[in-house]
């Protein structure tokens, strides 16, 4: 048997194992009933729009909704990628390694015929695969949302790019919660620091972005960049910004920012987690059962 | 040993931070035998076989499989390989035949022979009719055996088992020990380590005895009673035991000391050899009525106890 198919074996492997999990499914409807719930959201404004505003703020107001109707479907596809998408990825890909030591199991996946290396590309990749799956389920409900109850919805042809954008800025933190996996080889620990650096992350660009606002000093948007949340955030939106080129949709214009550099960041930080995971599967004994 | 070694380890140690767990084990185990290897908790029994298997890297010496080093090739020294753990876990989710597909798919089998082998398999180990159940509805008992044809599940050269009849039922502890002897015959190596002296004795024809990560023994089993017996005893309970009756017997070449305690007597043998129509037709000389005469040889425990003793 060639390696391809032992990877192949261990992502249908990784799949089940991701899919018997209550808590993963528990999340997965979760990013659900938040897209529906932003779909309820802005049908109620489109349907009840705010009055009593200031002239100019009521303008802009109604401008943007009116703009943004045709394209909900980018709005209902980007609404779950900054915050749940990233914890699905955590949720895949923090027990992926470590539930194999505690439970034992790696005993004996590991015991037959396959070399850590493909072992690791095989739950790695599952956990990618599963993670595809859920983005494109996401993808295809918050557009069907859209194309039903807001139509008609424009530049569906984006569709496969914006999907494609969201998955690849999520490796950052399915890559960061795999390799805390095999690092510590702890589900718990793995999962509470991956979500740890994942809130930090927001926050501290949180902090940083406002502190930017309030003193105007570019120094603090600069460092903000450089955190695993900024582009994880950005780089979908980056993209759709890039694809509508259309200056006049406020939205769209508000997305510009460097394509590249999220982009980028996202495969240096990506690259250097997954190299840190093999090191220590490679390099170290396979941990004994531990629970 | 009149062919290549199936297994051999050479020199193997291995350190789990300052503790030294193997303290240069070396064994070789041929083809078609049912290798023992013994030794008290802590002894260093599941770090020799987690290394055999390529899931330790020895910090000294080596383990090849079939003249692969695991470490080094996994995917070839592990091919022909089959290995049951101490208190197997698997996941949950699967059903046995599941589970078995599963791993027979790693071995690459092609689906008509995992078919096939699933059911054969099944049948084997008395699952047939779990087959279809989870595997978290299974007793302790039947994630053993669900184990055991995991480990068989690639019609291994050599089986490698750890504990391999804990929480087994009686009826199953033997159908398995017949299945061990059976495979041996059919060429194939098996490495069983226990603690189950019984169980050794009954199956092995050679052993390993480890304590503190140290070797102690490494021979046939005939080598090791033999190796670590000092005497044979016959004890004989009798109606009425007289005195001309004991230096008679004290006289017999064969006979070391006689030891009497009201109506029984203890000779002690200087042969390792059952010598009781011997002794008994002397006694009958002397007119004794004998109620029972037992011989005491030595077993594999007091064997592994001295040996154990003799290794510290």
């Amino acid at each position: 048997m060639n390696a391809l198919r032992r990877v192949a074996v261990i992502i249908g492997y990784e799949w089940r194992r991701a899919l018997a999990k209550k808590k993963f499914i528990a999340l997965v409807i979760l990013v659900f009933a938040v897209q529906i719930m932003i779909f309820a959201i802005f049908n109620y404004l489109f349907t009840n729009p705010p009055t009593g505003l200031p002239t100019p703020l009521q303008e802009q107001l109604e401008q943007a909704l009116e703009q943004t109707r045709p394209l909900m479907w980018i709005v209902e596809v980007l609404a779950p990628q900054g915050l749940f998408m990233s914890l699905v990825a955590i949720m895949i890909a923090g027990g992926s390694m470590s539930e194999e030591y505690e439970h034992g199991t790696a005993d004996i996946l590991l015991s037959k015929p396959i070399t850590k290396i493909e072992y690791l590309t095989g739950k790695y990749l599952g956990g990618l695969l599963l993670l595809s799956f859920v983005t494109a389920l996401t993808t295809m409900l918050g557009t069907i949302l859209a194309v039903a109850f807001f139509s008609p919805q424009e530049h569906l042809q984006f569709i496969p790019h914006i999907y494609l954008a969201v998955l690849y800025s999520n490796l950052v933190f399915l890559s960061l919660a795999f390799m805390f996996s095999e690092v510590f080889r702890r589900t718990t620990l793995a999962l509470l620091s991956a979500i740890g650096v994942f809130i930090a992350s927001m926050m501290i660009s949180g902090i940083l972005s406002g502190v930017h606002g309030l003193t105007g000093e570019s120094l603090y948007l600069e460092v903000s960049k450089w955190l695993p949340s900024w582009s994880v955030s950005n780089f979908p939106s980056f993209l759709m910004g890039e694809l509508l080129n259309e200056p006049s949709i406020m939205f769209a214009s508000l997305a510009r920012g460097d394509l590249l550099f999220a982009g980028a960041l996202v495969a240096v930080y990506t690259t250097v987690f997954i190299v840190v995971a093999i090191v220590r599967l490679v390099r170290s004994d396979v941990t004994k059962r531990t629970d | 040993m009149a062919s290549q070694p199936v297994i051999t380890v050479s020199s193997l140690t291995k350190y789990y931070g300052d503790f030294k767990a193997l303290d240069s084990i070396s064994f070789a185990v041929g083809k078609g035998w049912v290798y023992g290897y013994l030794g008290p908790n802590g002894a260093g029994k599941t770090t020799t076989i987690r290394t055999m298997l390529g899931l330790l890297k020895p910090d000294q010496g080596e383990v090849q499989i079939t003249g692969i080093n695991p470490t080094e090739n996994p995917v070839q020294a592990l091919q022909s390989l089959g290995y049951a753990p101490e208190l197997p876990t698997m996941q949950t989710f699967f059903t046995g035949e599941q589970m078995l597909d599963f791993m027979g798919k790693m071995f690459g089998l092609a689906t008509q022979v995992r078919k096939e082998k699933i059911k054969q398999l099944l049948d084997l180990v008395g699952l047939e009719e779990w087959g279809d159940k989870k595997i978290g509805k299974y007793s302790k008992g039947m994630v053993q055996r669900l184990s055991l044809a995991l480990a068989l599940v690639n019609d291994p050269m050599v089986l490698i088992m750890d504990e391999p009849t804990i929480g087994m039922d009686p009826e199953a502890t033997a159908h398995f020990r017949n299945l061990f002897t059976t495979l041996s015959k059919q060429g194939k190596t098996v490495f069983i380590s226990s603690h189950l002296l019984d169980e050794v004795q009954r199956i092995c024809t050679h052993v390993g005895m480890i304590n503190r990560g140290r070797m102690v023994f490494d021979g046939p089993i005939t080598q090791v009673l033999e190796t670590f017996t000092q005497q044979w005893v016959i004890e004989a309970e009798l109606k009425k035991v007289t005195k001309t009756m004991i230096s008679a017997l004290k006289k017999l070449d064969y006979v070391q000391n006689v030891k009497s305690e009201e109506n029984k007597l203890r000779i002690e043998l200087k042969e390792k050899k059952d010598l009781r129509g011997e002794i008994s037709s002397e006694i009958f000389k002397h007119k004794g009525v004998l109620l029972s005469l037992n011989l005491h040889r030595v077993t594999l425990e007091d064997a592994y106890l001295r040996a154990l003793k003799g290794g510290q």
